[in-house]
């Protein structure tokens, strides 16, 4: 691929993934020289996508202190652009659905829930247990249960649907 | 330290026979490669068992030979107990070594292994069955004089009509008190109970959770003793009866009842205090009929009083801390107990100076763990592992760069122990370790080990049970370190690019890690150096 070139006054957008991803946008000149290896920090690049590469994305793991974060990195003007279309396809969604993922494998220990329950933002939905711990899965928001795919005793593995909610 | 001159040592090993020919190593990860490592340096052959995630792990690759043993999932493989036996006698085995955790603790596995003929390299059977409950681990400390925190030494009833009878022995306790099961470990079955109102509910959870965990609802109630630090004492007995005490270790930081964090010795006992502790494991020991490796586990009050709390009849996670400090192999020690032979010289000498102990180490648990998310595990695939080394520093790891960390087991990963002159010395060495050590790939237990390794509280050994819950604040440093990671990866993304169209006075401005503008004005319309810092950055890591 042809490598994007970056000019001062042209802004990037950083966005450090997770529950609550964090959000940046700077100005290339303010991004500095590439940081020589320091104790705690680690940075390799991570496989990227097609769309990533349509998009002039990429996606970096990077170590600090201990924590590990990836962290994608892109030209801030193509974000907004999709950031647009995506807000502009959600208003045409007559209800938004909201499904819960395994974000660990396991097995599921309960079920709290069933189909047609209302719950609270942090209620708990149910418990996986894995490396012997028993991790409470909580409602990401207030909603109805409008499905329940899990059982419990059935294993699941990372990224599986547990919970569909309303 | 006073070894033999070369030559003596040379002659000795010639002279001394392996306790065993060939030893079974019924258990995985990091505790499987430490066991292995100590049979090959007695001259025993070793046999790995494995599950199929395991296939190809560290420790299946240093064995003399691997048996596969099931699936993943621990109750198809690691706690098999007939197919491990089967095993043993197949390859060839004359004793098996249990690790921690799995079957080590099981009497019937222990029985079993006798049964087949086998050498189990722990207590025996009966000693097992007897501590596995801890009333009757209580009775029995009582027994032999040693204090047990204040509580019930007989199953309490759990029945809603029996509970009111049961509310006299509650006041004479105090409250806030803990409903404990028996068979319980890791704080399953455990339940804080306020006020007299909450123990009906309390109880029947905790012998409901109890029965369904360890398959035994019994509990007890017991005093929850406030800011008490948890020290145990490390235990080793021969088959003819000899117990000692080799020095006693600080584990109070913890994180739901399970350890971060271990040292020896205890920082802040007296030379009298720990004499007065390693004498009440010792008496522990001996009314259970103590053979090879355990630990008594007290608390310790906050007024200096030790009360008993249960003992593990086996070698512990943290039994590296011990080692560094005497300079015995607990491993070695164990096999050679186990083979018949006496408490070794060094051991004996151990336990003479246990109590005056010169040197000081520490051990910090990495796990595959996230310390923002209360210490959830997150498994996942390590990409990299770059271990520390140098003078006093010494890891026991299960994985290497590539090694997937499956969700079917401990998150344990590895334990980094160092050890130095005195506990400030080691506090040092620790900072320095963790900044050598290097993970990608799973977020693990390292930010909370850099964090308390300078921590104030940590430094000043004001070390309590609650130290976790009550110090650590993790947000603020897990934000702080996500913008710094943003800044990293838009450096990378940007290379040098950038940097040509910049006006010199921002160019020179200092990195956002806080260097200082080393390269600023000469040489920097060259790009000699952005262009070896851009293939730097393409390296690495290396």
């Amino acid at each position: 691929m042809a490598p994007l070139s970056y000019l001062a006054g042209e802004r990037l957008r950083l966005t450090v993934e997770g529950a609550e991803p964090l959000v940046i946008e700077l100005d290339v000149a303010e991004a500095g020289p590439p940081a020589e290896p320091a104790p705690g920090r680690l940075l390799r690049p991570l496989p990227v996508s097609a769309i990533d590469r349509v998009e002039g994305r990429r996606r970096f793991e990077v170590v600090v202190d201990g924590w590990r974060f990836e962290v994608a990195a892109e030209p801030a003007r193509l974000a907004d652009l999709r950031d647009r279309a995506r807000r502009a396809s959600a208003e045409h969604r007559p209800h938004a659905t909201a499904t819960v993922r395994a974000q660990i494998p396991g097995r599921i220990v309960t079920v709290h829930v069933a189909v047609g329950d209302a719950v609270a933002t942090g209620q708990a939905l149910l418990s996986i247990e894995a490396m012997k711990m028993e991790n409470e899965v909580r409602a990401p928001r207030a909603g109805t249960i409008e499905r329940v795919a899990v059982a419990s005793g059935d294993r699941v593995e990372l990224g599986d649907e547990l919970v569909v909610m309303e | 330290m006073n070894r033999p001159p070369a030559a003596l040592r040379v002659a000795a090993a010639e002279s001394r026979r392996p306790p065993f020919r060939r030893v079974l190593v019924a258990n995985r990860g990091e505790i499987a490669l430490r066991i292995i490592r100590a049979c090959h340096e007695l001259g025993c052959e070793a046999v790995a068992v494995h599950s199929d995630a395991d296939a190809g792990a560290p420790f299946v690759r240093a064995a003399d030979a691997a048996v596969r043993i099931g699936p993943a999932s621990p109750v198809e493989s690691y706690l098999r107990a007939e197919v491990i036996v089967e095993a043993a006698l197949r390859s060839g085995a004359e004793a098996v070594h249990p690790g921690y955790g799995f079957l080590s603790e099981r009497a019937a596995f222990a029985e079993a292994c006798r049964a087949a003929g086998l050498v189990f390299v722990g207590p025996s059977p009966e000693t097992l069955a007897g501590l596995g409950d801890k009333l009757a681990a209580r009775r029995a400390a009582a027994r032999a004089g040693v204090p047990v925190v204040p509580g019930t030494l007989e199953p309490a009833p759990v029945e809603a009509a029996a509970v009111d009878g049961l509310l006299a022995e509650a006041e004479r306790i105090g409250w806030p008190l803990l409903v404990k099961a028996a068979a319980g470990g890791g704080g399953r079955g455990m339940r804080r109970v306020e006020s007299p109102s909450e123990l009906p509910a309390a109880l029947a959870a905790a012998a409901h959770e109890a029965a369904a965990a360890f398959g035994d609802g019994a509990v007890y109630l017991e005093r929850l003793v406030s800011g008490a630090r948890h020290v145990e004492v490390q235990l080793l007995g021969d088959t003819a009866g000899s117990v000692v005490a080799l020095g006693e270790r600080d584990c109070s930081v913890q994180r739901r009842h399970q350890k971060l964090v271990e040292e020896a010795p205890a920082p802040g006992l007296s030379e009298a205090q720990r004499r007065a502790l390693h004498r009440l494991a010792v008496a522990v020991a001996r009314e259970v009929g103590l053979v090879n490796a355990a630990t008594a586990e007290f608390l310790w009050t906050p007024e200096g009083e030790p009360y008993f709390l249960e003992v593990n009849a086996r070698l512990q996670v943290e039994h590296g801390v011990t080692e560094l400090v005497t300079g015995l192999d607990l491993v070695q020690e164990q096999l050679r107990v186990a083979a018949g032979e006496p408490l070794s010289p060094a051991v004996l000498a151990a336990a003479e100076r246990a109590a005056t102990p010169e040197r000081h180490a520490i051990e910090v648990r990495i796990g595959a763990e996230d310390p923002a998310r209360d210490f959830a595990p997150v498994p996942g695939t390590i990409t990299e592992w770059h271990e520390p080394g140098g003078p006093g520093v010494r890891v026991d790891a299960g994985v290497e760069a590539g090694s997937r960390v499956s969700g079917d087991y401990d998150p344990l990963l590895a334990k980094l122990l160092v050890v130095a002159e005195d506990r400030p010395a080691a506090l040092d060495r620790l900072r320095r370790a963790l900044d050598e050590l290097r993970v990608a790939g799973i977020q693990t237990t390292l930010p909370f080990h850099r964090w308390l390794a300078g921590h104030a509280a940590f430094v000043g050994a004001e070390l309590a049970t609650d130290f976790v819950a009550r110090h650590w604040q993790p947000a603020e440093a897990r934000a702080t370190a996500a913008r710094e990671a943003a800044m990293l990866a838009a450096a990378a993304r940007t290379g040098s690019h950038a940097r040509k169209a910049v006006p010199a006075s921002q160019a020179g401005q200092p990195a956002h890690d806080g260097r200082g503008p080393e390269d600023a004005g000469a040489g920097r319309t060259s790009g000699w150096r952005e262009q070896g810092r851009l293939e730097a950055t393409a390296r690495w890591p290396r």
